[in-house]
Formats: C-alpha cells, structure tokens, sequence
C-alpha cells in the first residue's frame, strides 16, 4: 500500500533496496487522561479508521474493538529574527479502543536514567561540598596537604 | 470607631438611668441586646465562596414560583446555550454502562420474571380459567396485530415513492407500526379489564428532553492549565468538575397517566450511603468514550407542555434499538447487552427528570417523593423490559460523595416475541412468556395520587395567575423558545483561521487597532440570557411619551 513510485531499476551500485510504505503508526502519550483500554497513536494522514483497524489486526493480532480518528492542528511558531510564522504538519490521531479487560500504560523508558543522572548529581554535589569544607578548614593555613590533619 | 462603639451603650444606659428608668426594661427595647448576636462565621477561601453562591443560586431556582420561569431561570446564566455532553438515544459508544450509571446514579438488577410487578401476577393465581381465556383472546388479538403490521410494510415497500431507505430507516418503520398495532390490540383488549387504561394519554415519537449537573468528573486540560498559571489555585487544578448533561430522544411511542406507578423500594433501600459509593463512577471525559459535545440550552421536555392536561406521569415508553445496526460487530455480545441497559437507564432517567421538572424539581433541587416508570426496548422481535424508579436528582458537586440516595434500574435480556412472519405472513413460534410480560407492564395500576401541595412543594403560582398580560405573554414566548431548540437569531461570533494565526496564537499585528471580540477580552459564551436589545415599541403604540420606548422584560 504506497503511493510512491517503485524504483525504475538503474545499472550500478548503490542500489535502493529500502522501500517504505505510506502506512505508518506512531504510539504516542495521551495528553489527557484516558481509560485503560484506549491507545493512542499518531498515524499516516492517508490512513482511515478502517485502515488502522485492519493494520493492527492483520500486523499485529490486536484485538481492536473501536477505531476514532481526527485531526490535529500542527503548531505555529513566531520567526524570531523575521517575524514570520511557520508552521507544524498537522497530524492524525488516532484513538483506539481495545476490549474492556485490556489495558495499556504508556511505558517509561526514561526514568530510569532520569534517577541514574540524579544519583550522580548528587555524587558530584557531595564531593564538591566536601571540597567546600576542606578549603574552609585550611582557610589559616594555606598549602597543608590534604592527609595532615585527623 | 472601636472605642465609640463601647461608649455609646455605656453612654446610652447612665442617660436612662438618669431619666428615672430601670435598667433591665430598656436593654429589651433598645438595639443593644442583652445575649450579643453574631451573625453566622463563614469560611471566606474562595472555594467555600463559590459554593456558597452556587448554593444560593440553587436556592433562587426553588423560590421562583411557576414551572415556566424555572426553567427559564436555569437557562439565565448563557445566551448561546451550555456545553453539554451530547446524551442522547441513537449514539452509544462501547463500553458505556459505566459512565451512564455514574451520569444517573443508578444501580442496576434483575427483574423478576415470573412475577413481574403488578396486580395481573396476583390475578392469575386466584381465578385461572377465566383469566387463561382472557390471555387467549389477547393472545390472537397481538398476533393479528403483528401480521397485520408486517403486511402493511410490505405494502409500504411496494409503494413507487417508496426509495431505498437504509437498514437503520427500514427498521425502525417497521418497529413502529408495530409497536403501534400492538398497543392499539392490547388497549382494546384490556381497558374493559383494567380500567386505568381508560385513561391513559398516547403520545406517537414524543419528544423526550433532559438535562442535568453531574459531579465528580476531571477536569479538562485547559481547565486544568488555567488554574495551574495561577499560585492561588494550583492545589485546586485537578479537583473535581461539573459536566452538564443533555439527554435527546424520541421514542416510538409513550403511555401517560394521572396518577403514579407504585414505587418497588422502600425509602429505607433507596438511602443507603454504602450503596450509593458502590455505583460506578467515570472519572475521565466522557469524549475520551466517544461522546461528543455541543452548546444547547437546557431543555426538559417529557413529550407534552406544562398543564397541558391532567396525565403528568409516565406509564410506559417504547424505544427503538434501530441504531444498534450502526455498532461494529467487534463491540461483541456483552457489551450489546449493556448497550441495552445503558440506553434503558438513561431514557427513563431523562423522562423521569423531565416529568420532574414539570412539577417544580430539577437537578439542583431535589425530588420529595419517588418517581417510576416502565421502559421498552424493542425491535419488533426482541423485547427487553425494564422498570425505573427515581429517587434522588442530585448528582452534582459534592453530592457525587454525600447524597445516600441512589435511582434503581431492574431489567431482563432481550426476549423474543416471535421467531419470523413466514412467506404466507403468519406468525411463525409466538412467545408467550415475553407477551405475559408486556401484559405485566400494562396492568400495573398507577394508583398513587397526591395532593397538589405534596406533588408540587416548590412551585407556589401558575403563569395563567398573572394579571399582567404582558408578562405572561414574555414568558410563555421565552420559555417556547428556549424549549424549540432553535439557533440564535444573532449567530455566535466567529474568529477566522488567519486571525488564530496572526492575531490570537502569534502577536503579529501588534499596530491594529484590537476591535475584534477576542481582542477585547469578550467571551459571547459567557453573554447572559438577558444581555439583548430590548424591543421597540413604535410612537404610534406607545403615544408621545419617551418613557415606554422599550418593552419591559420579565426575566425570573
């Protein structure tokens, strides 16, 4: 299912062996609360409900129960330097529904590292603290090496 | 100020008891008392402050004295209409047995076959010959009837205009001729019988109108963004919101009496405040199920005007599953099920809601006795019965949590009536259980009558008792409007695309003088019902003076 051209074979290398559909699906993070069996994803504009449907039921084997779609404005941004204004895609959203007893949370993939830079902020915080306090306590006698005093 | 206030009493009393006169007789008269009276301490945080006016307002809608002009008092607050969930019969999306149990607090049974609830059930133990003759008759009577229906459809189909109507149209045209055969043959068959049936008023596709408050529901995001922008309401952002319901319908056909169902809870089963914490709630946006939204005034219609006649209360309704054709067949059997039931809770809820308010009551003022109706759902050949009984209207705000009362639903499965109409047009394997049941619903008597002041506690006068012609007159022209549902005459203002772009989302216009709406801080979904221009009264009408140019407006 494409709407581009396949590619007229040329003579020679490097020859173009990737060929990618239209159809494509990006699961993304509601922005509001939803219940626990509704998914939503960022899909190709040309798909319709039906064919979102029967791409994760024929891909995927999902059991999906309902397919609602629409279309989201694309955001526009002032030109800081110009003072134009340009302008995101829009894109389609789709929401879909999957039975009662399903359901899907969103997964975190970054909070682990978020917690691994902060133990080592922390770690980095502690011995510049520690530092501090060393330049403090030979304040009056400047140039004693580190292991001279208890 | 402070040290005044303590001299003058002091001051007062030393002149009187200078003048001969006793202390203990002057404190009495004076406008010191001798116990101080303090006025009641009130939490002055501005949520207290909110519901506080809140209740105030509530209290306003119960103090106006006629059905008409509460229902115009609710409709104050907005000139293009509320935001309201979109609750109506012909759209209900998966899953939804939940969020309409949590919309109408009602907690859902099973209804006892073999009994059913009337007077029918008791008669057919004491007398049976008689009464088994009697089923037969009627028996023959509906099968007639049925026939008759399905012939008389076919006929239609034939007619050259006919067209090629969908499979949504075909059926519900069918249901309702015979839906309307049936209840012509059991009328006939049994008002000599049951003599309520006498007197039961028919209305054909009624209009069926509701609306209601519902608390305990989160917040919208930009409700939510707004309040976080601001320090003192952050804590607040995520607390709880109202959502205004507007429940729309039309069944095939609805049965009005005078007098009321019997109730099947006693008062005692019906406030019960860990029952109450048993119904489902649905927290999230009901657009997040499929629900849509829309800006419609509040409107309560239950198919006929305030004091049309005397047959105020709901007997029994019909209504069409036509639209069930529409679900996807991936919703599955289960949830067809509790389709049925949510569209069953929700129309009687709605009818009931609207009766109410006829008789004074609304969402924010609660019913002083219980109300009860009977409800079908049926497509010719499956007939699901269900009876409701209402108790409580008030849903919103903190009455999510501390209202005891709960409304009851009870039901049975879908039951066929009959298996097909053969080739021939006979009546192929008639079921007499799901008949008996009908007949049950027919037979129960409305046998509760009150008197006018415990019917309607809250409604003190009747816009016919207003001697002003003009004001009558207003009212009854803005209530039928209100209640028309027709657009506004002035369109609700528009911001164009380029404006969001250039104007609203990126300040690039910043030299233009700002006489757009939005540039000036106007919302028009916030213009109040009475924020117009008054009508002209021309010279010729009014006379030479200035004074009366305008018509008055009555507004409650």
């Amino acid at each position: 299912m494409s709407t581009r051209w396949y590619p007229i074979y040329q003579r020679g290398n490097p020859q173009l062996r990737v060929f990618l559909p239209n159809f494509w699906m990006k699961l993304i993070r509601p922005t509001e609360e939803q219940p626990p069996n509704v998914v939503t994803f960022s899909v190709s504009m040309e798909m319709t409900k039906y064919d979102v449907r029967s791409y994760l039921e024929k891909i995927y084997k999902l059991p999906v129960v309902d397919v609602r779609t629409r279309i989201a404005l694309g955001e526009t941004k002032k030109d800081q330097t110009y003072g134009y204004i340009t302008k995101k895609d829009d894109v389609k959203l789709a929401y879909v529904t999957l039975p009662r007893e399903e359901s899907f949370v969103f997964p975190d993939f970054f909070s682990e590292k978020a917690e691994k830079q902060a133990k080592e902020e922390k770690s980095l915080d502690d011995s510049k603290e520690g530092f501090r306090r060393f330049l403090d306590r030979n304040k009056k006698r400047p140039g004693t090496p580190g292991w001279f005093s208890i | 100020m402070l040290r005044l206030s303590l001299v003058n009493p002091l001051r007062t009393t030393y002149k009187r008891c200078l003048a001969g006169q006793s202390l203990q007789a002057n404190v009495a008269d004076s406008e010191y008392s001798a116990e101080p009276a303090y006025p009641e301490i009130q939490d002055p945080s501005f949520k207290a402050r909110k519901q506080r006016d809140a209740s105030e307002w509530h209290e306003e809608i119960r103090k106006v004295p006629t059905v008409e002009e509460k229902l115009i008092k609710i409709n104050m607050p907005r000139y293009y209409g509320y935001k309201v969930v979109d609750f109506n019969d012909s759209k209900i999306p998966y899953n939804a047995l939940p969020l309409t149990q949590h919309y109408t607090r009602t907690v859902l049974e099973d209804l006892p076959q073999a009994t059913g609830s009337g007077s029918q059930a008791v008669k057919e133990e004491g007398d049976k010959p008689s009464e088994d003759a009697g089923f037969k008759a009627v028996r023959e009577d509906v099968i007639e009837a049925l026939e008759f229906a399905h012939d008389y459809y076919k006929h239609l189909e034939k007619l050259p205009n006919a067209g090629q109507p969908s499979a949504v149209e075909q059926e519900r045209t069918l249901t309702q001729i015979i839906v309307e055969q049936l209840n012509r043959a059991l009328l006939q068959a049994l008002s000599e019988q049951h003599k309520h049936l006498d007197e039961v008023e028919v209305d054909y596709n009624p209009r069926h109108e509701a609306f209601w408050a519902v608390g305990g529901v989160d917040p919208p995001k930009n409700v939510q963004n707004s309040k976080k922008g601001r320090e003192w309401q952050k804590e607040d952002a995520n607390q709880s919101v109202d959502r205004l319901v507007q429940y729309t319908g039309a069944p095939y056909l609805s049965l009005r009496h005078r007098k009321q169902l019997l109730p099947w809870k006693t008062p005692a089963e019906s406030e019960d405040i860990e029952l109450s914490k048993q119904v489902p709630r649905f927290k999230h946006d009901p657009r997040t199920l499929g629900y849509s939204t829309k800006h419609q005034h509040a409107t309560n219609v239950p198919g006929y005007w305030p004091k049309g006649n005397e047959q105020n209360f709901g007997l029994l309704s019909f209504q069409s599953r036509a639209h069930f054709q529409l679900r996807p067949k991936s919703f599955g059997d289960r949830d067809l099920q509790e389709a049925l039931h949510s569209l069953a809770i929700k129309s009687s809820y709605a009818w009931l809601l609207a009766q109410a308010n006829y008789n004074g009551f609304n969402t924010y003022n609660e019913l002083t006795y219980p109300m009860n109706t009977q409800t079908v759902i049926t497509n010719g050949r499956e007939w699901s019965f269900y009876e409701y009984q209402l108790n409580t209207l008030l849903l919103h705000g903190n009455h999510q949590d501390d209202n005891p009362r709960v409304n009851f639903c009870r039901g049975t499965k879908p039951l066929p009536l009959y298996a097909e109409i053969s080739t021939n047009g006979k009546c192929v394997d008639f079921n007499d259980a799901t008949l008996r049941q009908l007949l049950n619903f027919y037979a129960n008597v409305p046998s509760i009558q009150r008197t006018n002041e415990e019917l309607q506690p809250y409604v003190a006068s009747d816009i016919s008792a207003y001697e002003n012609t003009e004001q009558r007159d207003f009212i009854a022209k803005t209530f039928k409007y209100l209640a028309s549902n027709r657009p506004r005459h002035l369109e609700i203002p528009e911001f164009y695309l380029w404006e969001k772009l250039y104007k609203i989302d990126n300040n690039n216009r910043a030299m233009e003088p700002k006489r757009r709406f939005f540039e000036r801080e106007v919302n028009p979904w916030r213009r109040t019902l009475d924020q117009h221009d008054k009508v002209y009264v021309p010279r010729a009408i009014r006379g030479k003076s200035r004074e009366n140019r305008y018509k008055k407006t009555y507004y409650p």
